[in-house]
Formats: structure tokens, sequence, C-alpha cells
């Protein structure tokens, strides 16, 4: 995914990409902002795999941009404080401002928010950075994310950036703030490598099709660890420290885990590759886990036993068309929601 | 954790709504893990369409599939990989603990008994059937009663139908909870005399039976009604059983369009009688229940309806989890063995005071 030796820096969203929140009904609002940072949950596998991605010598930045408002930020900053993670730039959403100066479609509004506070953190990024982003499927984060890479990389100028913020109901204002920032960005280049989105309301895979291939769809953060794994971001030990902290803390089984790689070899979204790294870097993760052979042998099993089946073709990573995604669908919150992942 | 496997291909809607199925009982908080039997590359893209949790899904890729009007044992030689067969041959591995299909009623029952053993005393298997009866049953107030068998063995012997009935007891017992079912022979009369000869010889051995609450012979008329939980037959007289009450449903609901179409005064009718008619829907309606189970292997196969949508599949899946669960099999296996002591006792007892063995002692 990147090349070896350039700094990494890393986009997180924080309710349903990090933290497991509820927001859905006003009951549960309620309940997360009286939440204190000990009863808040993060996602399963989220801390280990922030951990390892904050602890690595590549790593030049951990951003986190949230809809979460201002208010919140003692108790959010404490929470990622409890679970270790690293935090360099903290960007919450001044709704409390919004509200008072009756900008009240932008209490929901996240293109007018996010883009903007993603091009702030660009600035203050190593010019020469790889970005990967986190979110989740909630609200808008694969069009946000993918349009602040093409934004980055040259692809959309501020014409069409006015037309498509506009498009998504941003204010004009918000626009006018976001556009005037495109001068000050480093040389355009494609930096944004990878976005993951975490399926919290396990929303269809193929709705995110129309992002092109670095968008990957995740159903839990193995997964990602996956995927980071092949790109050479992660190593075998960090891998396993993510999936172990699914087992031990969030109730996964190992054939969960199977079962995720499964699914990512499936979609194309990780190749045998993995299997090679791993193989090579077995020996790290031996003492860490427990039943090593037996786990290793499973998942190599099922590496090769879906590698042998046909695969499609991989999908090129076309232009994205931002336009046509917000005339075919418009960006709101799905309402249906499934109960969180059961325990075995 | 309980694995099941679904034969993705099998059905007038597969896979669509097959993997539909699977892909909403994946959501569920206590779901199985299912291995989707199959074509990968259909499985792969009907998946990506659909809401579903990976992590409770697997993948087993075969591009063969039996067709629903297909001659079952020429298609099982032709198609030895097809997706029934491997579904029922990862059950006999012990990678999958019960298996579901909505294929080839013929194809599926063959595949089984190509592939798992018989349990002991089982000559024959049978398919159940529930039917909605007036009265309710069990734990969970339950307004079916079981039938079987339903089409698998169309001439069964006393022995068979015992078998049945002790299959139909735990399986009534185990999903439906019902601690002491009430198990009855379908006949021409109540009388225990009345009936083909295996009936009366069934009658007979059941009585009997100390695990069972057998309450003897039922007619037609009693099935609506719900006076036993366990209807046993043979497979000719059940299917047209069951082919009938299906035909009346039909019939009920063609009327009542009928009335609808022809007056107002009708239509007023029915409008006013609508929640009532809804809720009488949902009780008979057959995608509530899934599928019939198909009994006498040391294995389950959930055998549901060919034209099965996402509701009928993944409630066919819920009910193959319980029954692996509760350990149906283990249940009718303690049921039959029970079976077994008795009728050794009887032959005994019938050799000791038989004249013409004394003599040969």
């Amino acid at each position: 995914m990147t090349e070896l030796g350039r700094p990494l820096v890393y986009r997180w969203d924080l309710d349903k990409t990090y933290l497991r929140t509820e927001f859905d009904r006003l009951g549960d609002l309620w309940r997360t902002v009286r939440q204190t940072a000990e009863e808040k949950q993060s996602v399963p596998g989220a801390a280990a795999l922030l951990r390892a991605l904050g602890g690595h010598e590549r790593t030049a930045r951990v951003d986190f941009i949230s809809g979460s408002p201002t208010q919140m930020r003692k108790v959010l900053e404490e929470k990622l404080r409890l679970d270790g993670v690293r935090v360099d730039g903290f960007t919450l959403k001044p709704n409390l401002q919004n509200l008072l100066r009756g900008r009240f479609r932008a209490l929901r509004e996240q293109v007018g928010y996010k883009l903007p506070a993603l091009l702030q953190a660009r600035l203050a990024s190593p010019p020469d950075a790889d970005e990967v982003c986190f979110g989740d499927d909630a609200e808008a984060d694969a069009f946000i994310y993918r349009l602040y890479a093409d934004v980055v990389a040259g692809r959309v100028d501020g014409d069409q950036l006015t037309e498509v913020m506009t498009a998504a109901g941003a204010y004009a204002s918000d626009v006018k703030r976001t556009v005037a920032l495109l001068p000050q960005l480093p040389t355009p280049r494609d930096s944004v490598r990878r976005i993951f989105i975490n399926l919290d309301r396990r929303s269809p895979t193929a709705g995110f099709d129309v992002y092109g291939p670095r968008v990957v769809p995740v159903h839990n953060y193995f997964q990602a660890a996956l995927v980071l794994f092949e790109d050479g971001v992660l190593a075998a030990r960090d891998l396993v420290r993510v999936g172990l902290e699914m087992v031990r803390h969030d109730g996964y089984s190992i054939s969960r885990l199977v079962n995720s790689m499964e699914d990512l070899l499936r979609r194309g979204r990780m190749t045998t590759k993995a299997q090679e790294r791993f193989n090579a870097q077995a020996h790290d993760v031996r003492g860490d886990l427990p039943d090593a052979d037996a786990v290793l042998r499973e998942f190599h099993r099922r590496v090769v036993e879906v590698a042998e089946r046909p695969r499609g073709v991989a999908r090129p990573d076309e232009p994205v068309d931002f336009l046509a995604i917000l005339q075919a669908t418009p960006l709101r919150r799905h309402r249906k929601k499934v109960k969180a992942g059961p325990l075995d | 954790m309980v694995t099941l496997a679904l034969d993705a291909m099998g059905g007038d809607h597969a896979p669509t709504e097959t993997l539909a199925g699977a892909a909403d009982l994946s959501l569920d908080k206590n779901a199985p893990q299912i291995i989707l039997v199959g074509d990968e590359r259909r499985i792969n893209e009907t998946l990506a369409g659909l809401r579903h949790n990976p992590e409770r899904l697997r993948v087993e890729h075969t591009p063969d599939v039996i067709a629903m009007d297909a001659e079952p044992r020429t298609a099982l030689d032709t198609f030895p990989n097809a997706s029934v067969a491997v579904a029922a041959r990862l059950v006999a591995e012990g990678r999958a603990q019960a298996m579901v299909s909505a294929g080839n009623t013929g194809a599926v029952i063959l595949a089984c008994s190509r592939h798992w053993k018989r349990l002991e005393g089982v000559r024959r298997c049978a398919l159940a059937a529930v039917l909605p009866t007036e009265r309710r049953r069990g734990l969970k107030d339950d307004p079916f009663s079981l039938m079987l068998d339903v089409g698998a063995t169309l001439e069964a012997s006393p022995q068979d139908l015992v078998a049945f009935a002790v299959m139909g007891s735990a399986y009534a017992a185990r999903i439906s909870k019902n601690a002491s079912p009430r198990v009855a022979l379908l006949s021409n009369g109540t009388e225990p005399k009345k009936g083909r000869p295996e009936i009366v010889a069934a009658h007979k051995i059941l009585l009997e039976h100390p695990a069972l609450q057998f309450i003897g012979n039922v007619e037609g008329v009693d099935l609506p009604r719900g006076t036993a939980d366990v209807v046993v037959t043979d497979g000719f007289t059940g299917n047209v059983v069951l082919k009938m009450l299906e035909g009346i449903s039909e019939t009920v609901m063609e009327l009542g369009r009928y009335a609808y179409r022809e007056s107002m005064l009708w239509r007023v009718g029915l409008l006013f009688l609508a929640g009532g008619i809804r809720q009488l829907r949902q009780i008979t309606d057959w995608q509530e229940y899934g599928g019939a189970p198909i009994l006498g292997f040391e294995s389950l196969c959930i055998k549901a309806h060919g034209r099965s949508g996402r509701r009928a599949i993944a409630n066919a899946l819920r009910v193959a989890n319980k029954a692996v669960r509760t350990d149906l099999v283990g249940t009718m296996k303690e049921g039959l063995a029970k079976a077994r002591a008795l009728q050794e006792q009887g032959d005994a007892a019938a050799s000791s005071t038989d004249p013409v063995l004394e003599g040969t002692r």
C-alpha cells in the first residue's frame, strides 16, 4: 500500500468507529452524554489496533475528528487516555455554537464540518505522509473521506468542490471556508491510501463499491488489521494482539475471526500474500498465542481452501462522481439498527 | 457453537432467498455458524447486497446444483458434488451438526440416506410436517401438531410406525417444549381394532411404551381439532392429508378474495374481520415454522418448502439450531432404545409361551 519509510497519518472518526455509541433514540443520546470515561466502551479490537498503529515508528500522527460536541472533550480524551491510545489531534463539533447561531442544519450535516476539519488536519501533517482513514456506515464517512482523498490528490478543484458540498447540504460559509483551504494544501498527491468503514449497521458492502477499492468496508477491526498487515503496516504480532483482545474482552471465538478472514479473501480485499507474510513472522507470535499451532493451522487451511477457488477480477480505481452519488442516495442516516454482536 | 450446513442453491428462489434467510439469521444475537454450500461467485455477489454478519457465515464452494424437477437418483449419481450432497457430507464429516435445504425433496432425502447413518431401530425415515390446530400446547402455547410421515415412506410397517411415534414425540418435546406430547395413530376409527393390520399392530406396541403418552387412534376430523400433538401415519396417507389441508387453505383464501370482489357488503364484513384473518394467516403461514424435519438419521435435516422465502429459510435454520442445541437426536435415540427393549421383552414373552418353541428347547 505504502512506500517503505513514508510517514503515516491516521484519521479516525469517534462515535461508532472507535466508540460503541448509540444515538438513534433520544434516550440513547442522553445516556451517551452522561457516560463517564470508564463507562464508555470501544468497538471490539479498535483500541488494540490503534495502540499498534500509534506505536509504529512510521506513524506521524493520529488525529480524531468527531461529530461529538466540544463539551464532551474532557470525557472523550480521558477515555482515549485510559485505553492507552495515542492522540495528536482532536477535533470536536461546535454544536452549541451552531445552535446559538441558528445553524440548525449543521447539527446533523457532516460534509460541511468534517471536510474542512480533515483539510486542516492535513495542513498539520507532514506533506509527504500517506493517510489511512477510519469511519463508519452510520453517516457519510465513506463519501467524505473519498471526497477528501480526491481533493488532496487534486482530482477535485474548487468549483467542483463547491458544487458537491452545496449539493450535500453544507452551509455556504462552510463551503467558502473549505475552498479557501485548497491553495494552502501541499502539492497534490494521492496520499489517502485506505479508507476503512466499520459496518456498525451491517450495511451491504456493495453499497461502498461506488467509492472504489481504496474504501474497505470491514465488519470488525480484525479485518482492518488483516488488510493493514498485508499492506505491510502492521506486524504479525500486532495482528495477533488485535485478535486476542477481541477474544479476551469481547467474546469473539477463533472461528469468528477465521470467518472474518475468509470474508475478506472472498471479497478480494486480502490475498494469500498475507499468509506468506504471516508464515515468515509466525515465530514472533507463537509465544503470544495460546494453542498457537492449532490456530495457525486453521487460518492456513482456510486461506488455502479459499485461494483455490476461482477469483473475480479486482475492481479498478475509477473516478468517483460525487454528484451522482448524492442524487442516487442523499446523505441521510440509516435508521435500521442491528443489535450488538453476539458473544459465544 | 452450533454449525449448520445450508444448501444455498436448493429451492425455487435460490440462491437469493436462501442467502437472504441465512444473512438475516446471521444478525441474530445467538446465531449459529452457517456454512453456505453452493457457487461461491454467486454467493459472494448476493451477500454483497445483503446486511449480514460474515463472522457467522462460511462458504463451501461447489458449482453443481440439482434442479427442482430432476429425478433424484439420476441427478445425485450425475452430480455427486451437488450442493445438497456436499451439505449432507459436511454433516457426515462432523463439520456441521445439521443441514437445511429447500431443494428437490427426493434428492434431499436421498442425499441424507447416502451420507448419514440411520438411528438404531429405524428402518425408514420420516418427513414430518406441522399442522395448525384449534388447541394450543406446550410451554410456547404452540398451535401446531406434528404429523409424520408425510411422504418419505409410502408403506410403513408396525415397527416403522412405532419409530415414527417415538421420533415425533421427541421432536415435539424438544422443539415445541411440550414435555409430554399426546401421540396418536391416524386411522378410520378410534377403536384399537380399527384400521389396517399394521395400524392395529402398532397400536398394540405403542400402548405398552413406557415413555410415550399414547392416546390411541384419531380420525381425520381430529387433525384440525388438535386432539393429538403427534399424529403418526404412513407417508402415502400423510402426504394425501397434507396436500388436502393445503388445498383447503388455498380454497378458503380464494373464497375470501371472491367475496371481496363480488359484494360491497361482504367486502365491509371482510374488512371488519381483517385483524382476525391476519392472525389466522400468521398462524397457518408455513413460512413461520420454516420446514419439515426429516427424522430417522443420526443427524437432522430440515427440509424447507421449495417456495421458501428468506423468512422461511431463517426459521428453518432456527429450528435446526434449536434441534442441535436441545439434542433432539439424543432424545430420539433414548426413545428408540426403550421401544427396542419393549419389543424384545414382548418377543421373549411370546416365545416363552409358544408351545412349538417350548418343544424345541
